[in-house]
Formats: C-alpha cells, structure tokens, sequence
C-alpha cells in the first residue's frame, strides 16, 4: 500500500515518479554518514559530477533571462503567429539544455530510458512491517 | 571465507522487527537481506566488490528501497554509496558500535517520513509580471529593442542581473510563506537550496505519514493561491534523509 502522494497539476509526484534529479537531490547529498572507523567506504561511484546543480548566477545566466523577455516580448506582439510558437519553442528547448542543470536534463533522459524498464520494482521492493501499531 | 569477491551494500538502518519480502532487490538487482543485532536491523544487499555503482537504476534503488520502508516503518537512510566489507562488520561495527544512538533516533521517527516540497516559476508568467511590476525592467526591455545585438548588450545583462535578483527575493519570500504554511503539519522542517534557476521553493519536511493528507492539502492551497505563478509539488513519503544526522566523530 504504497500512498503515492498525488501532486496537483499532474506533474511527478509521490516516490515512484520522483525524477533522477529528484533522487539525485537528495540520496548524493543527504543521509547519514558513518564516521571512519565503521570502515564505510565509497565503492568506485562512477557519479556524474554534482556541481551542476549548484544555481550560480553569471553573465551567461543573465543573457539567458533577457532572452527569455525577448521571446516573452515576440510572442505577445504577435499571438496569432504558429510560427513564432515553434521557433519560440525550439529555442526555449535548445537554452533549456545549456542552462538547465547539466544532470538535470541528463536525469530526464535518462529517466524516459529508464521509465518502463522496471515495472516490478515499486511491488518487489516492499518493507513489510511487523510492528503492532503501525 | 569468500568475502574476498563479495561486499555488502547498507541502505539504512530499521527497528529490528522490520521484514523485507523475500523478492525484494536492491542495487544491481540483488537481493536484500536484513541483519539484525539487538533492537535494530541494517538494509543490505551483497554487491560484488569489484561492482562499480552510480548508474541511476542504481541512485534509483537505493532510494525506492528507502522511501518504500519509510512509509511503513522509521528508518535511518544512509548517503548513497555506503559499502562495508561483510555482514560481520556490519552487524558489530555499525550496528553494536551505535545501537542506543541509533535506537533512539529510529524511536523518534517512529510514524514519521520526509516530504519534499518543489516549487518552480512559471517562467513566461514570472517576466511578464516583472514587467509589469518593474519600471527598471521595462526601460532596460525597450533600450534593448532599440539598439542592435552588440549595443544592447549592457542593457541585456543589466535585465538579466535585474531579473536574477528578483528570482532571487522572491524564491525568498515564497519560501517563508511555505514555511509559514508548514507549521501546522511538520515536525521539522529543512530549507534546501535551490537546485535549478527558476526554483521557488525547494524545502523539506517531516511530518507524521497519517498526517499526508494535510500537507498535501497545504501544497494544494499554496497552488491555487499561486494562481498558476507557481507550480509545486509534493514528494514522499521519502526516508528522512534531510534529518539524520551523523553521530560526530570525537575529533
């Protein structure tokens, strides 16, 4: 009985349709860490660089937004224009993949990859508990 | 012994009543095992000690074994990528060596489980309304308009520093609101950075899993006032990740 919390608006939600960039969020930076003398130890963890995430405002950053008013600016002069939606569209897609966090949009990739892969995953991972008053 | 080949993988520590199905897989699909020792119980999975991990089925793995034990028991998740030599090491080393800590810890979440909470802007929706707001804004967007490329260039980056600020104080403000919100149905609350530029807030919370529903119902109202300014979502139950916090070391 897994209680997927359902997110308004239909976006992701609940622990089964968290992103890779949700997970990675989180179990990279979060969670207990043992002190030297359990001997935990990092195993070989091929990760992608964390850095990405960091939100570091730059000139880049700040041309980036100026094009977004422009944009802002081409589609409300003209509504009716199909064609300024598409190449409104194409270029907010193509300055999403430079300015999106790096892992980011790697972690959508590679979360459509992933998507239907392990149907059984959410029944087969299951915790049961015991415990009298839970 | 063949624990030359084999490691084990520790996901997170549980009250020692805890059971895991006996289908349940971990990280490289192998399966998990529970060891016990006095009133608590590691996670674990063998994982070959030559196994590489950091793919994402792995991050995944990890994280779904977690946040599906939290929503029926308290559990201690450890960072990603915790590996120890045997079960012995794990049962003595972890588990004797911090058993009161962590006994008490897994004591006081019991019933409880993190949430996330995210919030981005609508990003169309927030430069229109800074430009309605914004007088600096507007003549730096019409300067702009005026000149070619080269010559609007300082304008373009004064607009752009402009609308980074105001992201800036208003991912703030929106942030207190929601913490404001969140008195009510959490236990604890830790605000995280912002991992994405239009990020309006991104915190998280403990809270008691029965009370779900309510905190859905705060990240509900906070939708419906935000009118579409912005979108947030709710994440959980997850395992507390943002509330554990390593016994430190007595250096």
């Amino acid at each position: 009985m897994t209680t997927a919390v359902q997110p308004a608006g239909g976006a992701a939600g609940g622990p089964s349709s968290s992103s890779l960039a949700d997970v990675i969020d989180t179990i990279l930076d979060k969670g207990l860490v043992l002190d030297a003398y359990v001997r935990v130890s990092l195993v070989g963890i091929e990760i992608l660089t964390i850095d990405a995430r960091v939100v570091i405002a730059s000139v880049d950053t700040y041309l980036r937004f100026a094009e977004a008013v422009n944009r802002l600016d081409i589609s409300q002069e003209d509504p009716k224009s199909g064609l300024t939606d598409i190449v409104g569209d194409v270029t907010e897609s193509a300055a999403r993949g430079k300015g999106q966090g790096v892992l980011e949009a790697a972690g959508e990739k590679l979360s459509d990859l992933l998507g239907d892969k392990q149907p059984q995953r959410q029944k087969v991972n299951r915790v049961r508990s015991q415990r009298g008053d839970r | 012994m063949t624990s030359t080949t084999d490691a084990i993988y520790v996901y997170g520590i549980v009250p020692a009543d805890v059971q895991v199905e006996d289908d349940a897989h971990g990280i490289a699909d192998a399966p998990v095992k529970v060891i016990r020792e006095g009133d608590i119980a590691a996670l674990v999975s063998p994982l070959k000690a030559d196994h590489a991990i950091g793919k994402p089925e792995d991050l995944r793995a990890h994280a779904e074994l977690l946040d599906g034990t939290a929503s029926v028991a308290p559990v201690l998740p450890l960072r990603f990528g915790a590996v120890m030599t045997d079960a012995q090491s794990v049962a003595e080393e972890l588990l004797r060596e911090h058993h009161d800590d962590f006994a008490k810890a897994l004591n006081a979440l019991e019933g409880h489980a993190e949430y996330l909470i995210k919030g981005r802007y609508d990003e169309k929706r927030f430069l229109s309304d800074l430009l309605d707001e914004n007088d600096q804004a507007r003549a730096l967007r019409d300067d702009i308009k005026s000149k070619s490329e080269d010559a609007g260039r300082n304008s373009r980056i004064a607009l752009g520093e402009l609308i980074a600020s105001a992201v800036e104080s208003k991912r703030q403000a929106d942030t207190q609101t929601v913490v404001g919100q969140l008195d009510d149905v959490a236990t604890q609350v830790n605000v995280r950075e912002p991992t994405h530029e239009w990020d309006a807030v991104h915190v998280a919370l403990l809270a008691e899993v029965e009370r779900e529903g309510d905190v859905q119902a705060v990240v509900d109202r906070l939708n419906e006032k935000g009118k579409g300014r912005v979108k947030i979502r709710l994440l959980g139950p997850l395992a507390p990740y943002d509330f554990v916090v390593a016994p430190t070391p007595e250096s």
